[in-house]
């Protein structure tokens, strides 16, 4: 009897916590199905519901436009920062280049508020380097999460692949194609689960997007934001606005899951 | 083919104080062809040393030779060696197929020519119906045949082995040690082989290079390194069980020389060992194997040893005795025939064969050579 009550109670404080996170969400896509006045009911109410929300914020709004940005960017910073941050982390692992301090310097450099960061680099974005929007801010994110991804790919590279690298190396390979043919396929999916990573992050991304930006290179994060006016929130279209922005990121987590506990068991592959 | 050549080859981690020397300057000359075993307990410099030879681990003073040229800033790929590794490394994201070929391929071999090695290495290994398969397939054993054909299909100048069976079961590992033994008389090419178990050095090598603390203690051929260990510590490594080693005197009374031990007199014929004449009156370490004790006396001056059973270790072909010499003296095992009854606590009489007994300098933990009459 005993162990059934336990499981029961840990069942309702997980159902608890998955409620909490779960609830807004739920709201958000109540919200998007129905119209402004039955969204601000209480209790709720279901009301009329249909797509005409989604059809709104796809015809009335820039959305396209603010999604194409959003790809561009998250795209462009991850392919430039990838390669760059599993470099980074090798040299980190293998040769404890900078040693501890950069490492530590890394991981300090995340906790910095990214408002303290913003403001410098808007002044460096309008005088050193006038740039258009969306190149200056794919410059920024990549400035941000390289050291980031950097950070938590050096456990991927690790001693595991160590030997398999001097193996290649005594089979003939230089350090580069040792690098290139061996240690980069082995580490594959942790560099995938730190290249998802920082997509998201990217994608997610506001202050930067919102202070370096112009009108012409608002991500979604920018122009989902632009929907509270003067006027009032445009509370119905602003949520469906919300779950089309959502859907790319639920599509990868899956993926960044399973990529990320195999980079994560790496060791276990003798 | 090649011959390899240490000249004051060291290894230094750290620096200043801090410094820790892994390999302290040594002098080794490995021929060509030979099949050379690297023994020690662990920490001794065995595997650093094969690595520095490898090129994997950089020289920190000294000259490293093969063949006569100088290779220490010569980069691994160019050393053209080929090295197995403990836990096998092969490449996980290949098959066996792509991991033998890995090498060929980066030296440009023709398509054809890499399939017929391939073809052949897979045939000699019996890993014929692996080829397809990635190593996460493969058990302990298939692993290790596949990294020692990923190294032959190399035919490369010398192979170096890094303890690559130690990771096998008992049985497995005793195959593979006869395997070996037998690629090497076919191949006729240099082999270099790290090891901590005196069985594989014992069965394996022409040679056998023991090391210590970085330095190396003897090398020799197994049979010479066993009958004359250099010191206590060779004496007391190889062989299971190894040497007995106890303290003891060594006095001259007229003709004859007796070591003089807890709980016993050994008499020796001084004729058997005239280099020990010398050392009468001085404290020694007494090295007795424990094949040879017998029941009955053997060789050509037995001395009869009065022990007490501690106990007994009936392996099935044999059984190891461990034995209280005396009274009170130290304790001594003794390899005999599984035919006897022994019981604990037993009083025995063992005879010794002098002839074959071994002196150490308590000092220096040398051996003291018996001289010109030690014809055995």
């Amino acid at each position: 009897m005993r162990p059934k009550l336990a499981v029961l109670a840990r069942h309702l404080v997980l159902a608890g916590f998955s409620a909490a996170i779960a609830l807004p969400l739920l709201w958000v896509l109540r919200v998007s199905l129905t119209d402004k006045l039955t969204a601000y009911k209480l209790p709720p109410e279901i009301g009329q519901i249909g797509l005409h929300n989604y059809a709104e914020v796809l015809t009335q709004y820039d959305f396209g436009k603010w999604f194409g940005n959003s790809v561009a960017v998250a795209v462009a910073a991850t392919l430039v920062s990838l390669p760059a941050a599993a470099m980074m982390a090798y040299a980190s692992a293998r040769y404890r280049t900078g040693g501890w301090p950069l490492l530590l310097g890394v991981l300090a450099s995340q906790m910095i508020p990214p408002i303290v960061l913003v403001l410098p680099m808007f002044l460096v974005f309008m005088t050193l380097l006038p740039v258009p929007g969306l190149v200056a801010i794919t410059i920024a994110h990549v400035a941000v999460n390289l050291p980031f991804m950097a950070w938590i790919m050096v456990s991927f590279f690790d001693a595991d692949t160590r030997s398999l690298e001097e193996a290649a190396r005594s089979d003939g390979a230089s350090r580069w194609q040792a690098f290139r043919m061996i240690t980069v396929p082995v580490a594959m999916p942790g560099i995938i689960a730190a290249g998802l990573l920082g997509f998201i992050m990217s994608w997610n991304e506001f202050l930067y997007a919102l202070i370096l930006g112009d009108h012409g290179s608002q991500t979604l994060a920018v122009g989902l934001a632009s929907m509270e006016t003067h006027a009032g929130v445009n509370i119905a279209p602003l949520a469906a606005a919300t779950l089309l922005a959502l859907a790319p990121v639920l599509v990868l987590l899956p993926f960044l899951q399973k990529y990320l506990i195999k980079g994560l068991s790496l060791g276990a592959l003798k | 083919m090649a011959s390899i050549e240490l000249n004051s080859v060291s290894r230094i981690y750290g620096s200043g104080a801090s410094a820790v020397h892994a390999v302290k300057g040594i002098d080794l000359k490995i021929e060509d062809g030979e099949f050379m075993i690297f023994l020690g307990p662990s920490g001794c410099g065995k595997s650093t040393t094969l690595r520095m030879i490898a090129g994997l681990e950089p020289v920190s003073g000294g000259d490293l030779l093969i063949d006569g040229a100088r290779v220490n800033d010569v980069d691994p790929a160019e050393r053209d060696l080929a090295i197995v590794f403990q836990n096998y490394a092969l490449y996980p994201h290949m098959t066996v197929r792509a991991n033998m070929a890995f090498g060929l391929k980066l030296r440009g071999l023709p398509r054809s020519e890499i399939d017929t090695r391939i073809a052949d290495v897979a045939r000699v290994l019996s890993v014929e119906p692996l080829l397809n398969r990635r190593p996460a397939q493969l058990s302990g054993g298939q692993r290790q045949r596949v990294a020692l054909g990923r190294a032959l299909v190399r035919e490369p100048r010398a192979f170096l082995l890094d303890e690559p069976l130690s990771n096998l079961d008992a049985k497995l590992r005793s195959v593979m040690r006869t395997e070996l033994v037998k690629l090497h008389r076919k191949l006729g090419t240099t082999m270099v082989h790290v090891t901590h178990d005196q069985v594989e050095a014992m069965t394996m090598g022409t040679r056998i290079c023991i090391m210590r603390g970085g330095e190396i203690v003897q090398v020799g051929r197994p049979q010479e390194v066993y009958r004359n260990p250099a010191d206590t510590f060779v004496a007391g490594f190889l062989a299971t069980p190894p040497m007995n080693l106890f303290p003891g005197r060594l006095e001259a009374r007229g003709d004859s020389l007796v070591l003089v031990a807890e709980g016993a007199e050994i008499p020796v014929p001084a004729a058997t060992a005239p280099g020990w004449g010398g050392h009468a009156g001085r404290e020694v370490i007494i090295g007795l194997r424990p094949e040879h004790l017998a029941e009955a006396p053997e060789g050509p001056a037995p001395a009869a040893l009065q022990l007490s059973v501690e106990t007994v270790e009936a392996l099935g072909p044999e059984t190891i005795l461990n034995l209280r010499l005396g009274r009170n003296g130290p304790e001594i095992a003794a390899r005999l025939p599984a035919d006897g009854d022994w019981e604990a606590g037993q009083p025995v009489t063992l005879h010794a064969d002098t002839a074959r007994l071994h002196l150490f300098d308590p000092a220096t933990t040398r051996s003291i050579p018996r001289g010109a009459a030690h014809a055995l």
